[in-house]
């Protein structure tokens, strides 16, 4: 599809947040008329460069070029003037208004629709041409999802779009739904306009889209590839990573430590039959049974979003399983509290440490003492305040917390010295059984090395450790043994030295 | 071409001397709109020191008096404190102390318990009740997650409504026109310390701040409720007992309401009236908020606020200034406080930017 020039080049992007560097010299290419898969795990950086492509965010460095000439965005309405426009997976309608007065509310540069007539004519045409079927006067809050996702796009397009960003469009769709709007994708794009396709769904990247660029930890791996020379496999394995090794600066090994599966000795903790619903009432664990033994690294992989959440909620204790038993050190958790689970000797590193794990408004003293004021360390009935900031003040110093005193705010650290507070809490010598949800998600290399070693001396003492993660690549460097954890379920298990291809199969649903 | 653009900043992290400048800047700003506005209402410039400060502060009646208007305001101030350290919302205040009022009046109307135990009996059961009034909206909070505003506030308007039920009804003086209880015997009124009407229910004030003081800032309960009012899910997460340590603190916080209006009754007013309650809610809130939901802090700001009703008392007798002024003054000095906030963890400027080249990254 690439024949002639690019109608939209975005050339050497970087981009910074404070410290950390989420794009670095991205490149990305779309020409007319094609659908353009954009690929990559969570926080590889698609969402970021579509963000600076409509003017949400500005690029540190690098070009944006539209038919040749210099691209300037400065802010969003600049892209819509450029007939660039985004379909976001939260729509941006208002409920209460018909969808015309949705057009019109949104029409603020475009004075040919200005009125209501105009702009209902713009929706009924631009429908017809891709093949939807809408009714402009109907309020947007008594639509389905589906059809708030339609009317959604027609409003962009009506706004002049030629270039479209559809973020998971169909994440939010039955099957049916979504091979329609597959179809109608294709249709706009024969239709002269150009798409952009951000979607975890490879069958819908080799089905639908003429070319593919993937991203990975903010770099471009495979830039404007032809769908047709690859195969679902292939893409998998650009975007998980083929190699497993990757050493740190500082010469923190990443790399694979010597299997420690243990044959023996009892499991710390045995999940079996596990079933639990997602707070909306859908199914989020089906029949999950996993054992850990003392000693061992079982890695469970997956996508965001399959159950991990609920089942890191579920073991810390607070949220409750419809059925199922857990056993931690062979005593029956599922009735306890955390309290009697932590007594058990769980340990926990929830993915989201400043929502459940920290306290961002309170010293680093008191998040480094949280557990041991609980288990009455620091005195029942009146806190020994002087003892908890001596014992931070040793425990900073041990761990090497960069920029922490005692009376500092929790959440004036960075997210790798709050991890390392936190780990330094959990892991104390009560530890038995320590499970971390995506114990590196957001920070660098150097502080990810770091939580890795500790994981891997936490099971050296004889932690049983359950690491859930949905970076490959992490699974691989710690893990003994691997499952798969998809749509609830427990795909099947690998064993420690599985690839990433091999991964990526099960995560996929290829058995 | 050029144009100007406002921009909004959130400071990583606002230094002590900052925050204690704006809030003194904020009170003193919400104490002078306080001065213009009783200015405005026909209080005489000339006098108004005379009046507010020396009136209230530094005359031994005056000062007796203001101690006295003090005392149920440290208790509401110590009930919203308690209460908001978890932010819980307990907007019924009001109710509950309406209700420790009726708790302690029963007591001595029907000569429950023995004689030498009766005061302590009133104080306790005025405590009960105003425990037992905030039960409802904690239960329904913690069993069925309905929001405590609503039905602490409802509940408010219930109490009064039981309170005139009474009033008119049951327990009116039968010696009185006004629907009023009938007196207290001398042995169920608090002793007076011979300066003005201030009654030895002061000392259960100042007893119950220090122990309050002590509870949040040196106990194991007072580590959970920073943890629990700032993040549920890490004090749920981490075995904290949550439930319990609400359940205890919300408690408190009725009983303290509930303790506020038997001081009332017992110490000043010696028997039942509908009128003590009015406005409590929102004093007990504001001096919460000013205090910086530190006990300690309740004190002085409690203290302050009744010499500035006392001073209102004052103004309404001489120049028929209406009470409403003095919450009016209240409610200002909050909404400065709470708008200076803004000021310190925000940082505001105005940036000049060329409108020709918006896009451009700042290289």
């Amino acid at each position: 599809m690439s024949q002639g020039s690019p109608l939209l080049t975005l050339s050497a992007i970087d981009k910074s947040f404070d410290i950390h560097r989420v794009l670095n010299s991205v490149s990305f290419e779309l020409a007319r008329g094609e659908v353009h898969a954009l690929l990559g795990e969570n926080g590889a950086g698609k969402s970021t460069l579509m963000n600076i492509l409509i003017g949400v965010y500005s690029a540190d460095a690098g070009k944006l070029e539209l038919e040749g000439k210099p691209l300037k965005i400065g802010k969003p309405s600049d892209s819509a003037r450029q007939g660039i426009g985004m379909v976001h997976q939260h729509f941006r309608l208002v409920d209460r208004l018909t969808l015309t007065e949705n057009l019109l509310l949104a029409a603020d540069d475009h004075p040919q629709l200005k009125s209501r007539a105009a702009a209902r004519e713009a929706l009924l045409n631009t429908a017809k041409e891709i093949g939807f079927t809408l009714n402009p006067d109907c309020q947007v809050g008594e639509l389905s999802v589906a059809e708030k996702q339609r009317a959604e796009i027609c409003k962009v397009l009506a706004l002049g779009a030629r270039i479209l960003i559809l973020d998971e469009p169909t994440a939010v769709l039955t099957d049916s739904e979504a091979s329609s709007m597959l179809a109608a994708i294709r249709r706009m794009a024969e239709s002269g306009r150009s798409i952009i396709l951000i979607t975890h769904k490879l069958r819908e990247v080799v089905g639908f889209s003429h070319r593919v660029t993937i991203m990975r930890r903010g770099e471009t791996v495979a830039a404007g590839l032809d769908t047709s020379d690859l195969s679902i496999e292939k893409i998998s394995s650009l975007m998980m990573g083929s190699s497993s090794t990757s050493l740190s600066p500082d010469g923190i090994d990443s790399k694979k430590a010597p299997s420690n599966v243990q044959e023996h000795g009892p499991d710390l903790l045995a999940i079996s039959h596990l079933n639990a619903r997602r707070d909306d009432g859908a199914p989020a664990l089906t029949d999950v049974s996993l054992r850990v033994r003392a000693g061992e690294i079982l890695g469970l992989a997956g996508v965001g979003g399959n159950g991990q959440h609920e089942l890191t909620e579920l073991l810390s204790g607070i949220r409750s399983a419809s059925s199922g038993s857990v056993m931690i050190d062979g005593a029956d958790a599922l009735g306890l509290s955390p309290r009697q689970r932590r007594k058990l000797g769980l340990r926990v590193i929830p993915a989201d440490r400043m929502a459940s794990a920290l306290v961002s408004d309170l010293s680093i003293a008191a998040n480094l003492s949280l557990t041991s004021v609980v288990s009455g360390r620091f005195g029942r009935l009146w806190l020994n305040r002087r003892r908890m900031q001596r014992e931070a003040q040793a425990s900073i110093e041990q761990h090497e917390i960069a920029g922490a005193r005692p009376s500092g705010r929790m959440g004036l650290l960075s997210g790798g010295n709050a991890q390392k507070v936190l780990l330094a809490r959990e892991i104390d010598s009560g530890m038995k059984l320590l499970l971390a949800h995506s114990p590196t998600r957001g920070l660098d290399i150097r502080a990810s090395a770091l939580v890795h070693q500790r994981l891997r001396e936490a099971a050296a003492k004889g932690a049983a450790c359950l690491l859930v993660s949905e970076d490959v690549e992490e699974i691989m460097a710690l893990s003994d043994r691997i499952c798969v954890i998809s749509a609830g379920k427990i795909m099947g298990e690998l064993p420690g030295d599985a690839s990433a291809a091999d991964i990526g199969r099960l995560i996929l649903g290829h058995e | 071409m050029s144009s100007f653009r406002l921009t909004l900043e959130r400071r990583q992290q606002v230094s002590t001397l900052r925050s204690t400048t704006t809030y003194i800047l904020g009170l003193l700003l919400g104490l002078g709109f306080g001065l213009l506005v009783l200015l405005s209402a026909g209080a005489p410039a000339a006098t108004l020191l005379d009046d507010l400060v020396i009136q209230v502060f530094f005359s031994a009646m005056g000062l007796a008096q203001t101690l006295t208007l003090a005392v149920p305001l440290i208790l509401v101030g110590l009930a919203a404190t308690s209460a908001m350290r978890l932010r819980f919302w307990n907007v019924g205040i009001e109710g509950q102390l309406w209700l420790g009022a009726i708790g302690a009046t029963l007591v001595a109307l029907s000569d429950f318990g023995s004689e030498s135990l009766r005061l302590p009996t009133m104080l306790l059961a005025s405590a009960i009740a105003g425990a037992a009034w905030i039960a409802v909206p904690l239960i329904l909070k913690l069993r069925a997650g309905v929001n405590e505003l609503v039905v602490t506030l409802l509940l408010s308007n219930v109490a009064y409504l039981l309170l005139q039920h009474l009033l008119f009804g049951a327990w009116k003086d039968p010696v009185n026109s006004f629907p009023v209880s009938p007196r207290f015997d001398e042995n169920e009124q608090l002793a007076s310390l011979g300066f003005g009407n201030l009654h030895s229910g002061i000392y259960v004030a100042l007893g119950i701040t220090l122990l309050m003081t002590i509870l949040v800032q040196k106990s194991r309960t007072g580590f959970y409720v920073d943890v629990i009012g700032r993040n549920r899910t890490t004090a749920l997460a981490t075995g904290i007992p949550v439930t319990a340590t609400i359940t205890l603190m919300i408690l408190l916080s009725g009983a303290l309401a509930g303790l506020a209006g038997g001081l009332i009754v017992i110490g000043v007013e010696h028997r039942l009236t509908q009128t003590i309650g009015i406005n409590t809610t929102f004093s007990g809130i504001v001096i919460a908020f000013i205090a910086r939901f530190n006990p300690l802090a309740v004190l002085p700001t409690a203290i302050v606020l009744a010499g500035i009703y006392n001073a209102g008392g004052t103004l309404k007798v001489f120049y028929g200034i209406p009470d409403a002024i003095v919450v009016l003054i209240q409610g200002m000095v909050l909404l400065t406080l709470l708008m200076v906030q803004f000021f310190s963890s925000y940082r505001v400027s105005l940036l000049r930017q060329s409108a020709q080249q918006p896009g451009q990254p700042s290289t």
